[in-house]
């Protein structure tokens, strides 16, 4: 009984919590090496430090909560039973850690022992943690948007790790690959076919269900992960058959849709009844509103290819659709799922004998609201940085690295206060 | 047609709206509108786990043998939201809207993560497995569900 055992089966709270705490880490990391490495690091996308910082933000940041949030919330999305999803956390956790370290590093140094390192012990790591979620999602129907956008969507992180170790170790043993191209491929599997389909089927759940708007019409939502990856295999074929004209054709279409997804969820915000816009709100408005502009420079690009000579153009793009688009969208759930998944878990220590203390008191708004404002300053700076790098790259990587740090510690603050409201707890029954 | 997951979500659809209607009016600093409105969804609420827990649940067990299964998991939870539902109104009651918006949050998640459950598991399974008894079933949630 599959679904049984799902309803039973709810992970132990330290099989996501190893990924939400260390994954802000990385991203401090990334602000201080924008800081040390400085202007030069904006010279273009291709500078080691450049790709160092966009796989600590990718890889390390991005990829470790998606995929620790997964393990989480995939039984209770989907009736998906993940088997022993401690010991997948645990390794997936050291995995990605560990893979993505050593292909920052790879990229910033040049060694080719790191990349060709990270590309096996990324391609080990995904692999078994795509076989686990296959595994428990062979015998489910998809019943619904939400469970057939997360099937696709690891079609998209298949997809995007597999182009990333083949250019790894292309780079490591200098095959002759046409990287440029396959770099704009790799990052399309990665923020359209993986990230952008798994936020859609996320948000065709958490938008409705926590913020109370209305639901995502039906067709659209069924549609859109189709879309998103028929583009995808679409733009593979014609990078394989070398046709520039389909590769544009296709970038334009997977903005657009891109772009549709992102304007209908800030139109049925717009229509949310909750009584206050909290910090996850508002930093999907942010997610939300720099997705758009960064995706309209796509399809401009794809209509006018000249676009991408004017200078700094990949680099506005690149952040405003990573630093802009999916981390806040991230940051916005994490300052949900944290102080959730902390009460539920005082809630069961407290046997319905002592009450726990409310997601607030666990993490106050206040803290969150400053932090997201911390980080709105930290992109617009970087965002800043790419015309005037001269000035702004160092204070910039700083801002950036505190607007981090502070996400890291609001979060382990709730679990400082979590742990003290175990022993609070467990004092209080023993008394009673 | 109707079936046992579309009844029951629709009334968790029913329920959502209440809620938010009080969570507005508190959002308004009315707290005299907030305190009824609250009273309205939580005793539709409370409407709602009593016929879950004396028809639905029981006529599944019965016909399944499964009663340490989903539905001794949704009972739990139903504990912990009727706990937090009185937390909830007393925290109104004392006129500590903080301590109110803070505990609806946590309620709200807890709810529809609750409901996801129901809505995508345990109710296909009901209606899989109860098939012959729907009509009959489905007029006492009715009943049950607008005896108030």
């Amino acid at each position: 009984m599959q679904a049984v055992m799902a309803f039973e089966n709810a992970p132990p709270f330290a099989a996501p919590l190893r990924f939400f705490l260390t994954a802000p880490l990385f991203a401090v990391l990334a602000g201080l090496l924008i800081a040390f490495e400085g202007p030069d690091l904006f010279a273009s996308r291709w500078t080691p430090g450049a790709l160092a910082a966009t796989h600590l933000l990718t890889v390390c940041f991005m990829l470790q909560v998606m995929l620790g949030a997964l393990i989480q919330i995939m039984p209770v999305f989907t009736g998906a039973n993940l088997k022993r999803p401690l010991a997948v956390a645990r390794i997936v956790h050291v995995g990605l850690s560990a893979g993505a370290l050593l292909l920052a590093s790879g990229f910033y140094s040049g060694i080719p022992g790191l990349l060709s390192s990270a590309a096996l012990v990324l391609a080990l790591t995904v692999l078994l943690f795509l076989a686990a979620t296959v595994l428990a999602l062979s015998g489910v129907p998809s019943t619904s948007p939400t469970i057939r956008g997360l099937k696709l969507a690891l079609l998209g992180l298949a997809g995007v790790v597999g182009l990333g170790v083949l250019m790894a170790l292309a780079l490591a043993y200098g095959w002759a690959l046409p990287l440029a191209a396959l770099a704009d491929l790799h990052a399309g599997w990665g923020l359209g076919g993986w990230a952008g389909v798994l936020l859609a089927a996320m948000a065709y759940v958490v938008v409705p269900m926590f913020q109370l708007t209305p639901g995502y019409p039906m067709r659209a939502s069924w549609w859109f992960p189709v879309a998103m990856l028929g583009m995808l295999l679409l733009w593979s074929a014609a990078v394989l058959a070398e046709w520039p004209w389909l590769v544009r054709l296709s970038q334009f279409a997977a903005a657009v849709a891109g772009m549709a997804f992102a304007g209908l969820t800030l139109r049925l915000q717009a229509k949310r009844r909750r009584a206050r816009a909290d910090a996850t709100y508002r930093y999907w408005q942010l997610g939300l509103s720099a997705s758009i502009v960064a995706l309209l420079m796509l399809a401009s690009a794809a209509l006018w290819p000249d676009a991408v000579g004017v200078e700094g153009w990949t680099l506005v793009f690149g952040v405003l659709l990573v630093a802009g688009g999916f981390l806040p969208f991230i940051a916005g759930m994490l300052y949900k799922i944290v102080p959730f998944l902390a009460w539920l878990h005082l809630q069961e220590c407290g046997k319905a004998k002592v009450p726990a203390p409310a997601m607030n008191k666990l993490l106050p708004d206040v803290n969150t609201r400053r932090q997201m404002l911390a980080y709105a300053a930290a992109l617009l700076l970087l965002l800043a940085t790419v015309p005037f790098a001269g000035w702004l790259a160092r204070p910039a990587g700083v801002v950036f690295a505190v607007a981090n740090g502070w996400l890291w510690w609001n979060l382990a603050s709730a679990i400082r206060r979590y742990r003290q409201a175990e022993i609070d707890i467990s004092r209080k029954l023993a008394a009673k | 047609m109707t079936t046992i997951r579309s009844y029951m979500t629709d009334d968790h659809r029913h329920c959502d709206d209440l809620f938010a209607e009080a969570e507005q009016a508190v959002g308004k600093g009315n707290l005299d509108l907030a305190q009824a409105t609250f009273g309205h969804f939580h005793s539709a609420v409370l409407a709602h786990f009593n016929t879950e827990e004396t028809t639905l649940f029981p006529t599944f067990e019965a016909k399944t043998g499964m009663t340490m299964g989903p539905t001794q998991v949704m009972r739990m939870e139903h504990g912990q939201m009727r706990a937090l539902m009185e937390e909830a109104a007393d925290a109104l009651k004392a006129g500590k809207t903080e301590d109110y918006l803070g505990l609806a949050d946590t309620l709200l998640i807890m709810v529809q993560q609750h409901n996801m459950k129901e809505e995508n598991m345990l109710y296909p399974m009901c209606d899989q497995h109860l098939s012959a008894e729907l009509p009959a079933i489905l007029e006492r949630l009715e009943t049950e569900l607008h005896e108030e």
